[in-house]
């Protein structure tokens, strides 16, 4: 049930940053809702369930998006091992803590497989600009924290843990598990 | 003896209230004839009268006008409230059909000007509308609502009425994805309008293409216009495709760097020509 809402919810985020949040061809703040997803999936799912995701949602989005084949599954998937590496090795569990772990794993994979196609593939891709990924980084920080709040209810929705009373919920201040 | 005097003092008060009750209404009709019929003047006691009852009237006649201008100013507000909103509903939708009037106006101009485009070329021409954009930083293409289905195949150009937009890299039923010729991997086989010398469009990813390949001995000005060469049989041949906008003569090597600014406005592109030929060497 999970992989199917969570696989519906990238198809929607793929979607929604194709049209409404693409304003021109050349639109530079175009949140990555979908790479947000994966980084959720990372921290909160099993690594099978993540991948009957991510893998189906990679491949859409290389569908819609680029005209070399595979690129950004590579960066997805890779940013998903990343940061289920990472993850698994944090004291801390609390995902708002992990966040800025995302905005690092983006520039990381981005810039290793930007740089790969480069040099394989010479004038397939714009050159790289640090000023516009750093830009989308900051979006996806920025987006990153009201979305995984979604996403978590989304969860607990999924577990039938969720009542709407649990928003309100003061939590206790330890985060380590 | 007792009873008998008692008896007594009661029969006298009797003629007493008898007397009295006789007097006072003598006394009233009295006062009731001469007032009427007597004398019309309005005398001190008139006065005094109407000064003790004009203020209470005052009062309640004041009090009643109020309470009465509350009413119909509560009244006439219900109204002009209703009235106020009815006004605000017209004004939104006229606000609406302007904005729509507006907006059919400019489709209007931009499907006479691809449909002027189109009658004024032979080629065989499929319309297509944006259904989607890349969002990625690295590439520059489109999809667009139009597919094999409609006759687009691999490789066919894509043009709007101010030039070429790109060409179909990808192909499905009722989609295609189009390759726009600003992109890093877009080059066009293109010539100078005026010189006929001919040269690679490349793009650069930002909205204005390299011109690659021409000789530092060729004259080339700001302002020239490039137009598609034809080689190759993917762009017809004439097709406009931008207007030099900087030319630089470096020492060293033996071409000369050329920008080139489209003729497309690529940030307000919605609807598409996509042109029916026969491409060679693709699927």
């Amino acid at each position: 049930m999970a992989v199917i809402v969570y696989l519906t919810i990238g198809l929607v985020a793929i979607i929604l940053q194709t049209t409404l949040f693409m304003f021109t061809p050349m639109w530079l703040a175009t949140p990555d809702f979908h790479f947000i997803l994966i980084a959720y999936l990372a921290y909160r799912f099993d690594l099978l369930r993540s991948l009957l995701v991510i893998l189906p949602l990679g491949w859409c989005y290389d569908i819609v998006s680029g005209t070399v084949g595979g690129m950004h599954l590579t960066i997805y998937t890779g940013s998903f091992l990343l940061l289920k590496f990472i993850s698994t090795r944090l004291p801390v569990r609390e995902s708002l803590y992990q966040i800025p772990l995302i905005g690092v794993s983006y520039l990381l994979m981005t810039r290793l497989v930007h740089g790969l196609v480069s040099f394989f593939s010479p004038e397939t891709l714009l050159p790289w600009s640090w000023p516009k990924v750093l830009v989308r980084t900051f979006l996806i920080l920025l987006i990153a924290i009201p979305l995984f709040r979604f996403f978590e209810v989304i969860t607990k929705w999924l577990e039938g843990r969720f009542t709407p009373l649990q928003v309100f919920k003061v939590r206790s201040g330890n985060r380590f598990r | 003896m007792r009873q008998r005097s008692r008896k007594k003092r009661s029969s006298r008060l009797k003629v007493f209230r008898l007397v009295l009750l006789i007097g006072l209404l003598f006394t009233m009709v009295l006062i009731f004839l001469v007032s009427t019929i007597g004398s019309k003047k309005f005398g001190p006691f008139h006065k005094l009268a109407l000064e003790s009852i004009g203020p209470v009237q005052r009062v309640f006649s004041e009090t009643s006008r109020y309470v009465y201008k509350i009413k119909t100013d509560y009244l006439d507000l219900i109204s002009v409230r209703d009235e106020n909103e009815k006004l605000w509903k017209e004004l939104q939708e006229c606000r609406n059909s302007s904005y729509q009037y507006r907006e059919a106006l400019a489709s209007n101009a931009r499907l006479q000007k691809l449909l002027d485009f189109k009658n004024n070329s032979d080629l065989p021409v499929i319309a297509a509308s944006i259904a989607g954009k890349d969002p990625s930083l690295w590439f520059r293409t489109l999809t667009i609502d139009r597919g094999t289905s409609d006759g687009v195949k691999n490789g066919m150009p894509v043009v709007t009425d101010g030039g070429i937009v790109g060409q179909v890299f990808n192909i499905a039923p009722n989609y295609s994805r189009v390759l726009l010729a600003i992109a890093p991997s877009s080059a066009i086989d293109v010539v100078l309008q005026k010189s006929r010398v001919r040269g690679i469009l490349k793009g650069t990813g930002s909205l204005k293409y390299r011109l690659d390949y021409i000789l530092k001995t060729v004259e080339v000005e700001k302002g020239d216009h490039v137009v598609t060469a034809g080689y190759g049989g993917t762009f017809p041949s004439g097709l406009p495709v931008g207007v030099i906008s900087r030319v630089v003569r470096k020492k060293r090597g033996m071409f000369q760097e050329i920008e080139v600014t489209p003729s497309v406005d690529y940030l307000t592109l919605e609807e598409l020509l996509v042109i029916q030929r026969e491409i060679p060497f693709k699927e």
